[in-house]
């Protein structure tokens, strides 16, 4: 079952695509980060995966073949929207009690627990938690509906390193218990690294990258040597995005199959996703996605590096 | 990698129970409506005192006996004079309480969960954003209807004794919108205005601001042009006229025919006027300069509404007061269902 899946998606503010054309199968049990620049189209996704906001062009289902923004597939999606907006006039009770009356299952139990936990009083208004604590109840009150998939809108853009760490452990702590799956979004792919196991980068409204994250490293590799020899070995290689610091030219390649050995007089590394992400970034031209079936990883090649 | 081995609860069966989203309304919305309870409540409590004293007023007026004597005009003349000035100007006061009370719980009911962001929040839950808008918009115009109602058959009674003494009638303009089903008609018209102009604004007090002009024009349009055409006028000339119970029916223009029975200028008037004799024009009797009009064959009409038009003239004003408002709150929803934000 794919939790979100798209066909030709896209979404238009005017004359600006803020995604297009984009085609994506997200499998289930998966924490996915999605990653992209500002402006790439992260929030325009989400937001249409729960039917914030109506697409352009294509389709998108949800959870097997729910429409997105369905009675059907909210009942089983809890969605923090950016800077988690939450009713700051009423206590942390009232917003607990108010979140169990808008949906059909509810854990009161786990929620207090957790509030507890967190040492976040019931009695006192949202208004007066600190932005960490805030991003704390609407996690807990996202989790406490017991959905399927929790979709998470840059939870931690506006948190700070304690409150990051905080949050992340809250949320590694619910995907434990319950096995749900999780998409969330973020500019900045190290705050995910630890927990993210698919990944799926968007740039310029385009869904650039979409994989296991396993398989996304194990397919590509980094390899440092003569700068002399790079454009000779792009001719060879797939090449998605190469860099030159006086003699030495370190080349990002996507390879075929795992494990191939590297070329006489190069080095082979290990990529870490940081790099992934930004090689890929860099290179709007270049793009690793499934193919129809969802199971092999295609690479085209980039502009000339 | 996880697995997708969710503790699944319970999926499918009945939605969220209306009463559910009944307590969320009224948690969200509880200030504005203790607003207009403390509104209508302070009000209301004014008009059950002073009515309480007008009609025991009124029972000694009507109890005087013999009602022909000195005594008893006196007693009668005090009584009004003591309380019906400050009911008419109650009656001009309580004009705005419709939409005061309309735009006060409307506006803010989807302006401020978009302007806040706390859309994204709510209309993501498990009950749905249809069910939600419909849930809230619909308990909320019972309730501002069912209460202005309440504070309306109040007003008609605290009002009553002044229509039994003749001293207004019905269909007069300031009374005509404060009783009968025509106020809470407004009021809804109000909160369905607040509620649109959120809708569309997006922003709490402009919304509200907007909603406030938009029924105001609406309000003055009514009275000062609409309601009377609402059934074709009546007219009514000298002997006629006479039998007709001004004060009760409402007329609201005159005019003058000449001797070949077309309509005169006001202008053509006074030159006619002008030539009648010093005698008549500089007449200490107020009937002199009639009786000279009317020896020349010039007839006075009134166009009237006769009293007897109230009842029609209130459902034919509520009816359509509430199928705008009913149009406005389902432009909204439809329009909350089909937001692209």
């Amino acid at each position: 079952m794919n939790v979100i899946e798209t066909h030709g998606l896209g979404k238009r503010y005017g004359r600006t695509w803020a995604l297009k054309d984009a085609s994506l199968a997200i499998p289930g049990g998966y924490v996915v980060a999605l990653v992209g620049p500002n402006g790439a189209g992260k929030t325009t996704l989400l937001h249409m995966s729960v039917g914030l906001t109506k697409p352009t062009a294509g389709q998108i289902t949800v959870l097997g073949s729910e429409p997105a923004g369905s009675p059907a597939a909210l009942d089983q999606i809890a969605f923090v929207a950016q800077d988690a907006p939450l009713y700051k006039n009423l206590p942390v009770a009232d917003m607990l009690h108010l979140t169990r009356n808008l949906n059909r299952t509810w854990d009161q139990q786990r929620a207090e627990s957790r509030l507890k936990e967190l040492g976040i009083p019931l009695k006192r208004k949202v208004g007066k938690l600190s932005g960490g604590q805030q991003a704390q109840l609407a996690l807990t009150v996202a989790v406490a509906r017991r959905p399927r998939l929790l979709i998470l809108d840059e939870p931690l853009a506006s948190l700070d390193p304690l409150a990051r760490h905080d949050f992340m452990a809250q949320l590694m702590a619910a995907v434990a218990e319950d096995g749900l799956s999780v998409i969330l979004s973020s500019h900045v792919i190290a705050d995910l690294e630890r927990l993210a196991d698919y990944l799926v980068v968007l740039s310029r409204g385009q869904v650039q990258v979409a994989g296991e994250v396993e398989q996304l490293l194990a397919v590509h590799a980094m390899l440092t040597g003569p700068a002399a020899a790079a454009d000779d070995l792009s001719e060879r290689l797939a090449v998605v995005h190469a860099r030159r610091a006086g003699t030495v030219a370190q080349l990002l390649v996507r390879n075929s199959g795992p494990a191939e050995p590297a070329p006489s007089g190069w080095e082979a590394g290990r990529v870490s996703l940081e790099e992934l992400v930004l090689a890929y970034l860099r290179e709007p031209g270049a793009a690793a996605l499934p193919g129809p079936a969802g199971a092999t990883a295609r690479a085209t090649h980039g502009a000339p590096a | 990698m996880t697995t997708v081995a969710a503790p699944a609860p319970a999926r499918g069966g009945r939605p969220v129970p209306w009463t559910r989203l009944a307590w969320v309304t009224w948690r969200q919305h509880r200030v504005a409506l203790a607003g207009v309870a403390v509104l209508l409540g302070g009000l209301g409590l004014y008009l059950l005192i002073m009515g309480l004293k007008i009609h025991s007023g009124y029972a000694g007026v009507t109890s005087c006996h013999p009602a022909s004597s000195a005594a008893c005009g006196l007693a009668n003349n005090l009584f009004t004079g003591d309380y019906y000035p400050f009911a008419q100007t109650m009656t001009g006061f309580l004009q705005v309480v419709p939409v005061l009370v309309g735009v006060f719980v409307g506006g803010p009911v989807l302006a401020r969960e978009l302007e806040t962001g706390t859309f994204r929040f709510a209309w993501t839950q498990g009950c749905g954003r249809l069910r939600w808008t419909v849930t809230k918009l619909a308990l909320l115009a019972i309730a501002v209807t069912a209460a202005a109602e309440a504070f309306s058959l109040l007003f008609s009674w605290y009002f009553q004794p002044w229509f039994a003494k003749g001293l207004d009638g019905a269909l007069a303009p300031q009374l005509f919108d404060l009783r009968g089903i025509d106020f809470a008609a407004w009021t809804l018209l109000a909160f369905a205005l607040g509620v649109a102009a959120g809708a569309l604004i997006r922003r709490t007090v402009p919304a509200m601001a907007a909603a406030l002009a938009v029924w105001t024009g609406l309000f003055f349009a009514t009275f000062m042009f609409l309601r009377k055409h609402y059934l074709a006028p009546l007219a009514a000339s000298g002997a006629q006229a006479s039998t007709l119970k001004f004060g009760n029916d409402w007329s609201w223009a005159q005019w003058f025919t000449g001797p070949n029975g077309k309509p005169v200028s006001a202008q053509a008037l006074n030159s006619v006027i002008r030539q009648a004799p010093v005698s008549v024009q500089g007449s200490k009797n107020p009937g002199a300069i009639g009786a000279y009009l009317s020896a020349h064959h010039y007839t006075q009409w009134w166009a009237y509404q006769p009293q007897s038009r109230y009842w029609p003239f209130q459902f034919i004003e509520s009816g359509w007061l509430l199928a705008l408002s009913l149009i406005l709150l389902a432009g909204t929803v439809w329009l909350v269902r089909a937001k692209a934000s």
